[in-house]
C-alpha cells in the first residue's frame, strides 16, 4: 500500500482506509483482540515494543483490532514461544505475574487458531533422509527377503522432535558409511549363499548358455533389482552408468558372480538408496512454488510411514498407474497397509518413541528397594503396551481408549507383578480389567516405571510427561531461581505436602497445579508399577483436582475425566506427533491446518485410528511439497 | 547392449576406473603427509579428549595447592601415579555453554559446547548447527597421516525416543565431535567394532592377485557412487546439499585410506591383542576397552586423534557398582545436599578411575627408543558443566595429561584468569599439535602458561 502513498494521494487513501476499516469493523466494535490481548500486550511489553524504534521489530501497538494471523503467524508464533520458555518478558523487567502470562497465552493461542486455513497452501519443505537402522533393516529384508538385521550394528541414530526419523538430524559420519559399504557387500554375497534368495532378487533366468543371453538376463536383473532398490524407475543414463561397472568389472577378469555382486554392491551402496529423496529438479519447478508429489514418492511416503519400509509391488503399480494421488485409492491402500503385518512397524517405532517404549528395558529401578524387577519384567511391560496400541490398530478402536481402556494384555509375570491371579504361562492374553484403578495405557507399569526415579515415584515426572506426552501442553521450564522443591529435605512432611507449600508460591502454581494434580492422581501406583495403599507409613491420598472444579479420587476417574474433558487435546497431541513421525520434521505454524482437519475427523468418526492415519496421508503436508531453494 | 562392443575400448574404462599408475587418483595420494614414526626431531603427537557429563562435586576435585608438587583431593586420588604427566587447569570457561538468552538445556549444550565453543542453534529438528570441534579441526588438517582421521568413541548410544533436553535435538547431547557446523560425527559404543574397523576381522587375507582385483572393483563401486552423489548434489536444495556432503566426504574418506594401504602395508603382525567380544556388562570394563581401543590405536599409528564420550550429557545412569542406586542426573541435583555430594564425588572419582588406568597404559607403551605414548600426547579430560546443581559454565573441571612431544612442562596444578575460554587451550593444543588455526569457538588467544 505504500506505493499509494504519494503526496496527492494521501489523503484519499487514508479517508479511504478509514472508510473499509468501519465497514469491516465498525468503529467502537469490540474485538478479542482489542479487548483481551491488545491492552495486556502494551501495558506488559509495550515499553520496549511499540512504535518505530520497537524492540526485535516487533511493535505491537501496530495491532489495533487484529493481530493479522493471516500475515504475522510467524511473528505471533515466536512471541507464544518465548513467552512461554520465559525468555520475555527479559529477567530485567517486571515479572509477569501467572495469571497474567496464563491469560497472554492463551489470548494469543486463541488468535492464532483464527487462522484461516483455505487461504494458505503451504505443505512446508522435506529435507531428503537418509533411511535409519529400522528402516535399512526392513527396506533390506523387503528387498532381498533376506532378514540380516545389519543395521543393530550401525551407530544410533539421533532423535529430534521426539523421533528418530527426522530429516534434518540424521547426519551421515565417516564410520557409518563404512558400515554401509561393508552392509552392501554383506547382502551382495548374502544373495548368492541362497538359491531361492537369488531367484527372487534376481528372477530372468538366461534363455541359454549363449554370452549374449546372459548378458541379456543380467541386464534385465540389474535393471529389475535397481528400480525397487531407488524406489522408483531408473533413468536411462543411470542404467548405462551401471552396465559400465559390470563391463570394468569383466575388463578387470571378474566371474559372473562377482560381477554381479559388484553391481548389486554400488546400487545398496548409493545415495539414491541410502536416502530417499524428492528431486524437484526434474518437473523443472519454480522455487518456492509447490508441487504434487508423483507416485512413486507418494508410494515411498506411504510406506515408509506405516511400515518402515520401502513400498511393496502393488504400491509400485500404482504409482505407474498414476492411481495413487487419487485420495480414494490412497485411502485404501492406508487401510489395507495398516492391517499388513508390516504395520507392526508403527508399535516398534512410532508407539516405542512416542510412549517411550524403546527405553523401558534400559531403566535400572534399585534393585534393593524392587527386588522383583527384572529384565525379563520389563520386557514384559513393554509388551504389554504394544500389544495394547497394535489392538488399536488392528481393530481399528477408538484412540480415546489409550486413556480409558477398561482391558489390557497380560502374561504371567506382568499379572503377578498386578496382583492379577489365574493368568498363567508366557503367553500375552487379553483380560479385562473390570472397571478398577487401573486402566489406559498411563496406569501401564511401563509407562509408570519410565516416569519414576530408580528410587522412588516422582509426581511431577509423571504428571510433566501426560502433559508433554498426552495433552501436549508442555509447562515452561521453571523460572532459575525457583529451586525443585520436590527434592527438599524429606522433614518437610509426606510428598504431597510438601508440594502443596510449593504450590502457595504462585510462580509454581500456575503450571504445578495441573502437573502435580495429575501425579498425584498416580500416586497408588509405586516407581514400578506395582499398586500399593501407603508409602511408607503414610497412607496415600491419590485425590486432585483439574482445572474447572473436576474433582477426582484414584488414577480410575482421573482417566475419566481425562477421556471426557480432554479427548480434543489428546486427539491433536496424538495427530501432531503421528504427523511429525509422518513427514519426518518438525511441525511449523501452517501445518495447524491439517491438524485442524484430522481432528475434526477423529471427532465425526468416533476417533478411530485409521481416521487419524488417513487423514494424515491425504493432507497436503503429506501428498505435496514445497520446492526448495538451492 | 553388450559387452564385448565396447572391448576395444579397454583403455577408456580403465581410465574410467582410475587404474593404472599415473592416473591422476594414484597422484595425488603422493605420501607428502605421510610421515615416518618416532626418532625424528618431530616426533609424532597424539590427542584425545574425553567427557564426563553433570559437572563434578568441586571442592573435592580442585587442589588447595598450585604449581608443582600439588596434592590430589579425594577424586583425583587414583591419578597418584601419573601426577607427574597431569596438568591440573582451574578456571576455564565455556561462556557458549550459557544459555545466552536460549532458556533452558545446559546439559545439552554442555556436550554440544565441549569441543567448540560455539552456541549451538536451539533446535529440537529443524537445521541443527554449532561448530567445527577441536578435533574435527585436527583432523581436517592431519587425518590425512593415517589411516583414520580420527576416532570417535562412546559408552551410551544416545537417546532413542522423546525428549532430550528442553527443546535442543538430541543430537547435541549425545555428540561432541562436529565435523561442520552442521554435521555431529557419530560415535561408535561397541568395542568389537571399534577393533574391526581399525585392525580388520582377522579374516585370512585372500592370495595378493585376488586382493588387489577386489580392491579395483571396490574402487569402480566408489566412483559409481560419488558420480551419482555430485549429480543428485547440483539438483537438490541446500539442506540437501549439506546431506549429501557428508557422504562425500565419507566415500572420499574410504578412497583415501584405500590408496594409504597401497603404500602403507598392514601392522597387524605384531599386535598381540584378542577381538574384543562386544559390550561388556560391566561399565568400567566397557570404558577400559575403549581406552585400549584409543591406545593401540595411537601404538599402531592407526589415527593419532581421538574423542570418547564416557557417557552422554544428562546421563542418569545408576553406579551400582560403587553403591550408588540413584541416577547421576538426579544426583546432580543435590541442592547441597551432603548425602548427594558424598555420592557424586564417588561417581566422578569413579570417571577418572578410568582415566588412571588410560595414562598408566599410554605410560606403559613406548613410543620411539626413549619416550612412551603419554609423552607424545595431550589427553584432554573434562566437563563443560562446573557444578551440576547450579549449571554454571565457568571454573570448569580440566586436566590435561601428557605433554605433548615435549611441549607442555606437566604435573602442575594451574590458574587461569577467571572466565578465560575453554577454547584457548584447545588453540594452544592445536598449535602444539602443528595443526595451528586462526580460531576455535570463542578462543581469545592461546594459554601460553603451558609450559614454564
Amino acid at each position: 500500500m505504500s506505493q499509494l502513498l504519494t503526496k496527492q494521494g494521501l489523503t484519499s487513501v487514508a479517508l479511504l482506509i478509514g472508510l473499509l476499516t468501519s465497514v469491516i469493523n465498525p468503529a467502537g466494535a469490540e474485538t478479542h483482540f482489542s479487548t483481551e490481548l491488545r491492552p495486556l500486550l502494551i501495558s506488559h511489553c509495550g515499553d520496549c515494543h511499540s512504535g518505530d524504534a520497537a524492540e526485535g521489530g516487533i511493535a505491537f501497538d501496530h495491532y489495533s483490532d487484529s493481530a493479522n494471523v493471516q500475515k504475522d503467524f510467524e511473528l505471533w508464533e515466536k512471541v507464544i514461544r518465548l513467552i512461554k520458555e520465559r525468555q520475555m518478558p527479559p529477567a530485567d523487567a517486571a515479572e509477569l505475574e501467572a495469571e497474567t502470562l496464563q491469560k497472554m497465552i492463551s489470548g494469543i493461542e486463541y488468535e492464532l487458531s483464527q487462522f484461516d486455513c483455505s487461504e494458505i497452501n503451504r505443505p512446508g519443505q522435506v529435507t531428503i533422509r537418509r533411511l535409519n537402522k529400522a528402516e535399512y533393516n526392513n527396506t533390506v529384508r523387503d528387498l532381498t527377503g533376506l532378514d540380516l538385521r545389519l543395521a543393530d550394528d550401525f551407530p544410533s541414530d539421533d532423535v529430534g522432535n521426539g523421533f528418530d526419523n527426522i530429516a534434518d538430524v540424521l547426519s551421515l559420519p565417516p564410520v557409518l558409511l563404512e558400515k554401509y559399504l561393508q552392509a552392501a557387500e554383506n547382502i551382495s554375497d548374502a544373495i548368492w549363499e541362497d538359491e531361492e534368495i537369488r531367484r527372487r532378487v534376481f528372477p530372468v533366468e538366461s534363455k541359454n548358455e549363449t554370452p549374449e543371453a546372459k548378458i541379456a538376463a543380467a541386464t534385465e536383473n540389474i535393471k529389475l533389482f535397481t528400480r525397487k532398490a531407488f524406489r522408483r524407475p531408473v533413468r536411462q543414463e543411470e542404467l548405462a552408468r551401471l552396465f559400465q561397472i559390470m563391463r570394468s568389472a569383466w575388463e578387470q577378469d571378474a566371474s559372473e558372480l562377482e560381477i554381479m555382486k559388484t553391481v548389486t554392491t554400488a546400487v545398496l551402496a548409493n545415495p539414491n538408496f541410502l536416502f530417499r529423496i524428492e528431486d524437484d529438479s526434474f518437473p523443472n519447478q519454480d522455487i518456492g512454488s509447490t508441487r504434487a508429489l508423483n507416485g512413486f514418492e507418494l508410494a515411498s511416503r506411504l510406506s515408509y510411514f506405516l511400515w518402515s519400509s520401502m513400498p511393496d509391488e502393488r504400491l509400485f503399480h500404482l504409482a505407474e498407474q498414476n492411481q495413487l494421488q487419487d485420495p480414494a485409492v490412497l485411502e485404501a491402500e492406508t487401510k489395507r497397509m495398516l492391517q499388513d503385518p508390516k504395520a507392526r512397524a508403527l508399535v516398534d517405532n512410532f508407539a516405542g518413541q512416542w510412549l517411550q517404549l524403546r527405553d523401558v528395558e534400559r531403566l535400572s529401578p534399585d534393585p534393593k528397594l524392587f527386588p522383583n524387577y527384572s529384565k525379563a519384567l520389563a520386557g514384559s511391560m513393554r509388551q504389554e503396551t504394544e500389544l495394547f496400541f497394535s489392538a488399536i490398530i488392528d481393530q481399528d478402536r477408538s484412540i480415546l481408549e489409550f486413556l480409558n481402556g477398561d482391558y489390557t494384555y497380560v502374561d504371567e509375570r506382568l499379572a503377578s507383578h498386578y496382583g492379577m491371579e489365574g493368568v498363567e504361562g508366557e503367553a500375552f492374553r487379553r483380560v479385562s480389567l473390570n472397571g478398577g484403578q487401573r486402566r489406559g495405557i498411563l496406569t501401564h507399569a511401563s509407562i509408570l516405571t519410565l516416569t519414576s526415579n530408580p528410587t522412588r515415584t516422582s509426581p511431577v515426572k509423571r504428571g510433566k510427561w501426560i502433559l508433554e506426552n498426552i495433552l501436549n501442553e508442555p509447562p515452561p521450564p521453571p523460572p532459575s531461581d525457583v529451586p525443585d522443591l520436590e527434592e527438599g529435605g524429606e522433614t518437610l512432611g509426606t510428598l504431597r505436602e510438601q508440594m502443596e507449600q510449593h504450590r502457595a508460591n504462585p510462580s509454581c502454581a500456575s503450571c504445578h497445579r495441573t502437573m502435580d494434580a495429575i501425579g498425584f492422581g498416580l500416586e497408588n501406583f509405586d516407581a514400578v508399577g506395582v499398586w500399593r495403599d501407603h508409602d511408607g507409613k503414610e497412607f496415600i491420598d491419590a485425590s486432585g483436582q483439574l482445572p474447572g472444579n473436576k474433582k477426582f479420587q484414584g488414577a480410575g476417574e482421573l482417566m475419566e475425566i481425562l477421556t471426557d474433558e480432554k479427548k480434543v487435546a489428546f486427539a491433536r497431541c496424538l495427530t501432531e506427533k503421528m504427523l511429525t513421525y509422518a513427514l519426518g520434521r518438525g511441525l511449523v505454524s501452517f501445518d495447524r491446518c491439517a491438524i485442524n482437519d484430522a481432528v475434526a475427523a477423529l471427532k465425526r468418526n468416533d476417533y478411530r485410528f485409521s481416521v487419524m492415519v488417513t487423514s494424515i496421508v491425504t493432507s497436503d503436508p503429506f501428498m505435496m511439497r514445497e520446492v526448495s531453494e538451492q | 547392449m553388450s559387452i564385448e562392443a565396447n572391448s576395444v575400448n579397454r583403455r577408456a574404462v580403465l581410465r574410467g576406473i582410475g587404474l593404472s599408475i599415473g592416473l591422476p587418483w594414484m597422484e595425488s595420494l603422493a605420501p607428502a603427509a605421510v610421515k615416518s614414526t618416532g626418532g625424528d626431531s618431530n616426533p609424532t603427537k597424539r590427542m584425545a579428549f574425553l567427557f564426563v557429563p553433570n559437572g563434578v562435586h568441586l571442592p573435592d576435585w580442585t587442589p588447595n595447592q598450585f604449581g608443582y608438587g600439588y596434592d590430589l583431593p579425594h577424586i583425583l586420588q587414583p591419578l597418584k601415579n601419573v601426577q607427574d604427566d597431569l596438568m591440573v587447569i582451574s578456571g576455564l570457561t565455556h561462556d557458549k555453554g550459557r544459555a545466552n538468552g536460549d532458556g533452558a538445556g545446559d546439559h545439552a549444550r554442555s556436550a554440544s559446547v565441549f569441543l567448540t565453543g560455539a552456541q549451538p542453534r536451539k533446535t529440537n529438528g529443524s537445521d541443527i548447527r554449532s561448530g567445527v570441534s577441536v578435533d574435527q579441526m585436527a583432523a581436517a588438517i592431519a587425518g590425512n597421516q593415517t589411516r583414520f582421521a580420527s576416532l570417535e568413541l562412546g559408552c551410551e548410544p544416545g537417546r532413542s525416543a522423546g525428549n532430550c533436553d528442553s527443546g535442543y535435538s538430541c543430537a547435541y547431547s549425545s555428540n561432541i565431535s562436529w565435523s561442520s557446523e552442521s554435521s555431529p560425527v557419530g560415535k561408535e559404543t561397541n568395542p568389537r567394532f571399534v577393533f574391526e574397523r581399525l585392525f580388520g576381522s582377522g579374516k585370512t587375507k585372500e592370495r595378493d592377485q585376488q586382493a588387489e582385483k577386489r580392491k579395483l572393483l571396490k574402487k569402480s563401486i566408489l566412483d559409481f557412487v560419488l558420480d551419482d552423489a555430485k549429480s543428485l548434489q547440483t539438483r537438490l536444495g541446500k539442506n540437501d546439499q549439506q546431506k549429501l556432503q557428508e557422504y562425500l566426504n565419507g566415500v572420499r574418506e574410504i578412497e583415501r585410506r584405500i590408496e594409504l594401504s597401497n603404500q602403507k602395508p598392514d601392522l597387524n603382525t605384531d599386535l598381540n591383542y584378542p577381538t574384543p567380544a562386544g559390550i561388556p556388562s560391566d561399565y568400567g570394563e566397557h570404558i577400559r576397552l575403549m581406552c585400549d581401543m584409543m591406545v593401540l590405536a595411537f601404538q599402531m599409528d592407526r589415527t593419532r586423534i581421538a574423542s570418547f564420550m564416557l557417557a552422554d550429557a544428562g546421563s542418569n545412569r545408576s553406579y551400582r557398582q560403587i553403591d550408588v542406586a540413584d541416577g547421576h542426573h538426579d544426583l546432580s541435583h543435590h541442592r547441597g545436599d551432603a548425602g548427594k555430594h558424598a555420592k557424586i564425588r564417588e561417581i566422578n572419582r569413579y570417571h577418572v578411575q578410568q582415566l588412571a588406568y588410560f595414562l598408566e597404559k599410554l605410560k606403559q607403551t613406548p613410543d620411539g627408543p626413549n619416550s612412551n605414548l603419554l609423552d607424545q600426547s595431550m589427553i584432554c579430560y573434562g566437563s563443560a558443566i562446573s557444578d551440576g546443581n547450579r549449571h554454571n559454565n565457568e571454573n570448569l573441571p580440566v586436566l590435561l595429561a601428557g605433554s605433548g612431544g615435549g611441549t607442555i612442562d606437566s604435573g602442575r596444578h594451574l590458574q587461569v584468569d577467571s572466565e578465560t575460554p575453554m577454547c584457548n587451550l584447545f588453540m594452544s593444543m592445536l598449535q602444539k599439535f602443528d595443526t595451528p588455526v586462526d580460531y576455535i569457538g570463542d578462543s581469545t588467544g592461546t594459554l601460553n602458561q603451558l609450559t614454564i
